[in-house]
């Protein structure tokens, strides 16, 4: 039976308001009839600003609640670190904030800031950083005012860098603490290589050297409109918030060129079993992969099919189902294929698994990961899978924000507005065939890396009903060291 | 029914000013069979955050069936007569046969408890080692029927058409009070919704019953024993909360979980999931009064159940003295102190939740105490309100700075809540932290998500008018309210504390330690673990003293070694109190916060 269309159904049930059954419940959900969806990917080009001073600027108003949020995203990050100041960006990106501004000492611009109920945060990370003001809408003028005093005028304030030295050191100490952090450090090592700016990490000796000096030129490269873009979405006038920027941050001329490119990664690791003992815990935690790939990519749709069907879906992909739902071998088990924008993502397949089991998921994970290469993906999976990206679309521009913060951050990395206008319209055309055909491109089962980490003894005698699954038949073993924390030297036995 | 429709349908939120809280217009409707409604018209985007509550959680459970909660939650994902198998009638006898072996193995395991309690068998009674022959045929013969199952079963195929329709954020969530299932879908998917959820709470089917249970046993392997903490942080709980059923974990005790049936799964069904004990709740780009209809029809479905669900009437015993627990942990030192305060919406709550903002952040007391005046926590100490349905309490953590002692931080945190019962907090400082609470209520509203849980969160624990009321009732709060909840709750008879120090061995090594060579490095450890142990300050200033004197002596080649064991005894040194009371001299734990190295 056809169900009644939506308006028509209401209106009945409207008559009756005593609203008994006003139709037939369909037996399943696909006979159910569904109104079209009136989505458009909103326009970029039409939130968009140039600043006086040349600073893009995506802006949109947002009434609903009496917020405004300023973002200020900036290129350069831990990469330009220079070598032996490995903590350099992060130290900057706390004490930029933490340091004081302006005519405001540290504690002073806590203490406004706080009374404002604003959040003013600053982050430096591996290639960006981000500036950030959040506040009530009342407090704008102040907030902007105190706002490009942190970004321009920052004081670094002597005591709270060594405050941000010491809970660096802190946090340093807990490197090992936790299988999670042990198992992205050595896959980090591993498929970058050591020497990769994105693995050389800090030390004590190297916190240790870092000046309040080294600070400000850090500061000095990343602070500098040409770096900019920004988001601003929020309680507004949308000319009046333009005037105020432009009084403000597009007053500010840039200094020199922007940062200069990020490098790539030369060298991975050679395929193997790469083994990493914590003896005291009950369970492995798994990573299979290896290094990926970076846009733009032809097939860069297909690819994020195939890695949807094979692990990255969740319950509809094949990892959760066979590791966890057949198999019950893990709690989670999940794929996840990177493709980066200004250096290569990564591929990784992973789970974490009592300890005798961690070989019989290895097993079954590779085997999925072969097979996805083989075009077996069902015409089922096909769109279920790409309707897991084209239906979920809207959410992507769910609010005001989120709009302007992505097509901020796009800017930022160089991504073509196209990209999401063309979005819905790429993957609806991919075929099983380009599935099978971008999977054997990109994902390599004679290059994969397997990383484990756990109690290893235990790990590598498997289990009794599963001898055919042993971490000896994926790949030649190879066991690291755990790293000391503070030197990150190898730990001697 | 019950019909409470604030505000039009087009005037969706009315912002009262920034001077005072945001009034959310909610529409709350209540279905025959009991089942609440609650609605939030917001079209900005073309989706609708969807979710819906059972008010039950570990709190409800007895002993023998802790976990039953989460357990379930994970059966709720398994479908129902039509959704997840090609074949419900030949599906629902391979279930029966399989519940009919399961009552078997029971037995078995009912002896094999007798034989642990004897000492007749060692370890634990699910142990491969320890399985009996009858047993081994007993499991053999379930796994067949679990392989015959898989024959008839749709893998995930709830998960399947949700994600084909555009649903996303699939999924569920079980702490003490309440179980969560939510998910957004494009907003013309709504009626999806309604139908599938009604469809799992009309006619659910849990399957898999018996192999999802390895799943959850590598959830608790994975969130609690394999975690530096998680083991720790369950014994806590279970020290702080004496008759409150908070004390066993959300999980499960490992024992119970293991021997959970499905008719003991299907009884709590009956009784917790019944429209009667729900609230359903939808946020987005929507009509309400469609949407309502759609309620009508779909969930109007649903049974009201037989037996209203039993009221959780086991009260918290006062606590009579100080409880304190001693962890050693691969984590860094730090101290926990805890206290009981008071539920959810108990007139009390909002002095609690200013006393968390009054210590927390950088503007904080905690912070300006513990790390700028006395120097003896590292990071930024904090301060959590966690008030529950029945119960709540207030903890405030600190982790210890590098060569100060868990004692010293811990006699800081207890000062500064002394202080708030001693001295009335100033206006400036109250003002600042109701401004944040004003501020922190309007970005709680900025995701339809998020809005969409706190509706339900808050009618689980006792009515999503919360909302709208919270934010004034904290505005209200005066100082002496806040000195009088202090006064009454902060005292030492109700406080717990959780000390955790960094296991021996689990330490980063110092890199100077580090540098030094091989062969002298075992001695250096040795003494080092000698001095750290003294803790005599008269005593160690003569021994620092000697080894200053034979410095000079010391061949060159194990320079280095001696000048970084006369530093470090120094450091020691310095750390320790300087005048020691007679009698109190002996100190239990080092002064690192870190048990010597072996």
């Amino acid at each position: 039976m056809r169900r009644l269309n939506g308006t028509l159904a209401a209106a009945i049930t409207l008559a009756s308001a005593a609203s008994a059954v006003a139709t037939e419940i369909p037996a399943r959900p696909e006979r159910l009839n569904f109104p079209p969806l009136n989505f458009n990917v909103p326009n970029a080009a039409a939130m968009r600003v140039k600043l006086a001073n040349g600073v893009p600027c995506y802006i949109a108003e947002d009434r609903m609640l009496p917020l405004v949020t300023v973002q200020v995203l900036l290129r350069g990050g831990q990469y330009l670190e220079p070598a032996g100041k490995e903590g350099l960006a992060e130290l900057t990106g706390t004490v930029w904030r933490t340091g004081g501004a302006g005519k405001l000492e540290a504690k002073a611009l806590d203490e406004e800031l706080d009374f404002l109920a604003a959040s003013l945060t600053a982050s430096v990370r591996g290639v960006s950083g981000t500036v950030s003001l959040n506040l009530l809408s009342k407090d704008i003028d102040r907030g902007l005012s105190l706002l490009m005093d942190v970004l321009r005028e920052p004081r670094f304030d002597e005591v709270r860098l060594a405050k941000a030295k010491e809970d660096m050191l802190s946090e340093m100490k807990r490197r090992n603490d936790e299988t999670e952090a042990i198992e992205g450090r050595e896959l980090d090592r591993l498929i970058y290589g050591t020497g990769y700016w994105l693995n050389r990490l800090a030390t004590k000796a190297s916190v240790d050297g870092i000046t309040r000096d080294d600070l400000i030129a850090f500061h000095k490269r990343l602070a500098n409109p040409a770096n900019f873009v920004l988001a601003v979405a929020g309680d507004f006038d949308r000319a009046a918030m333009i005037a105020k920027l432009n009084a403000t941050l597009g007053a500010w001329k840039a200094s020199g060129p922007a940062v200069p490119q990020v490098p790539q990664p030369s060298e991975s690791a050679k395929p193997g079993v790469y083994l990493v003992n914590k003896p005291d815990v009950n369970q492995g935690r798994v990573s299979i992969g290896h290094i990926g790939v970076k846009r733009p990519l032809a097939d860069e749709f297909a690819l994020s099919v195939a890695n949807d069907i094979l692990g990255g879906g969740g319950f509809t992909a094949w990892m959760m189902s066979r590791v966890r739902s057949d198999e019950g071998l893990a709690y989670s088990a999940y794929s996840r294929y990177s493709i980066g924008d200004v250096y290569p993502g990564v591929f990784r397949a992973f789970f974490q698994s009592k300890s005798s089991t961690c070989a019989q998921a290895a097993k079954l994970t590779t085997d999925l990961i072969a097979k996805i290469r083989t075009g077996t993906v069902t015409e089922k999976e096909l769109v279920t899978s790409k309707n897991s990206f084209t239906e979920t679309l809207p959410r992507t521009f769910e609010s005001k924000l989120k709009t302007v913060g992505r097509f901020a951050q796009d800017e930022l990395v160089g991504l073509s507005h196209d990209y999401w206008k063309n979005y819905r319209e790429r993957v609806g055309a991919v075929t099983a065939a380009d599935v099978a055909k971008a999977a054997t491109a990109h994902i390599k089962p004679d290059q994969l890396i397997i990383l484990v980490v756990g109690n290893i003894e235990e790990i590598l005698k498997g289990h009794p009903d599963h001898p055919e699954a042993r971490f000896e038949k994926l790949g030649p073993i190879v066991r690291l060291p755990l790293l000391d924390p503070m030197t990150l030297r190898p730990i001697e036995k | 029914m019950t019909r409470r429709y604030l505000g039009t349908a087009l005037v969706l939120l009315l912002i009262a000013g920034t001077a005072g809280a945001q009034q959310v217009r909610v529409r709350e409707e209540v279905l025959p069979n009991g089942l609440k409604l609650l609605m939030v018209e917001r079209h900005d985007s073309p989706t609708v955050a969807c979710g819906w509550v059972a008010r039950v959680g570990s709190v409800n459970e007895a002993p023998g069936i802790t976990g039953i909660s989460h357990l379930f939650e994970h059966m709720m994902f398994k479908g129902t007569k039509t959704i997840g198998t090609s074949d419900f009638a030949k599906d629902a006898g391979i279930l029966a046969q399989q519940d009919a072996i399961r009552a078997e193995m029971e037995k078995e395991y009912t002896l094999l408890r007798e034989k642990a309690r004897r000492g007749e068998i060692s370890g634990n009674i699910y142990d491969p080692a320890n399985m009996t022959p009858r047993l081994k045929d007993l499991k053999a013969e379930i796994e067949k029927l679990f392989a015959a199952e898989k024959e008839v079963i749709v893998k995930d195929e709830l998960d399947q058409i949700y994600t084909r329709e555009g649903g996303s954020s699939l999924n569920a969530f079980t702490t003490e009070d309440q179980t969560v299932y939510f998910i957004t879908v494009p907003s013309n998917k709504l009626e999806l919704w309604f139908w599938m959820e009604s469809d799992r709470l009309a006619n659910p089917v849990f399957r898999e019953f018996y192999s999802e249970r390895d799943v959850v046993r590598e959830e608790r392997r994975l969130r609690t024993e394999s975690t530096p903490t998680g083991k720790f942080e369950e014994a806590f709980e279970a020290m702080f909360w004496e008759s409150s059923p908070y004390s066993h974990p959300v999980v499960g005790w490992p024992s119970d979980v293991e021997s959970i049936s499905r008719s003991e799964a299907e009884s709590y069904f009956a009784t917790y999931y019944a429209p009667n004990n729900l609230t359903a709740a939808i946020v987005g780009d929507f009509d309400s009064g469609k949407a309502l209809e759609l309620a009508r029809e779909y969930f109007g479905r649903i049974p009201t159940g037989k037996t209203a669900p039993p009221e959780m009437i086991t009260d918290e015993t006062p606590q009579l003295a100080e409880k304190r627990l001693l962890a050693e942990a691969d984590t860094n030192p730090e101290v926990r102190v805890r206290f009981h305060a008071v539920p959810f919406n108990h007139a009390e709550m909002f002095a609690f939740e200013l006393i968390a903002d009054l210590l927390n952040k950088r503007t904080g007391r905690l912070y300006k105490a513990l790390v700028e005046d006395q120097k003896v926590a590292a990071g930024e100490p904090s301060c959590d309100f966690r008030p529950m349905k029945y119960q709540g309490y207030l903890e405030a953590d600190a982790e210890v700075k590098d060569g100060r002692r868990p004692e010293e931080v811990e006699a800081s945190l207890v000062a500064e809540l002394d202080k708030l019962a001693k001295e009335p907090v100033g206006e400036h400082e109250l003002q600042k932290v109701k401004n944040q609470e004003l501020a922190n209520s309007f970005r709680r509203l900025q995701s339809n998500f998020y809005l969409m849980l706190q509706l339900l969160l808050y009618d689980s624990y006792d009515t999503w008018t919360f909302l709208n009321e919270g934010p004034k009732r904290v505005q209200a709060v005066t100082a002496a309210d806040i000195q009088r909840v202090a006064q009454k709750y902060l005292t030492k008879e109700n406080r717990n504390v959780a000390t955790y120090l960094r296991k021996a061995g689990s330490a980063a090594e110092d890199p100077e330690l580090a540098a030094l060579p091989a062969e002298v490095k075992g001695m250096i450890k040795q003494q080092l673990a000698q001095i750290i142990q003294m803790t005599d300050r008269g005593k160690l200033e003569q021994a620092v003293t000697r080894m200053r004197q034979m410095s000079a002596k010391v061949p060159e080649e194990m320079k280095p070694a001696f000048d970084y064991l006369v530093k470090k005894a120094q450091g020691h040194l310095d750390s320790l109190p300087a005048a020691p009371e007679k009698g109190n001299a002996e100190q239990k734990t080092p002064p690192t916060g870190e048990k010597p190295k072996a």
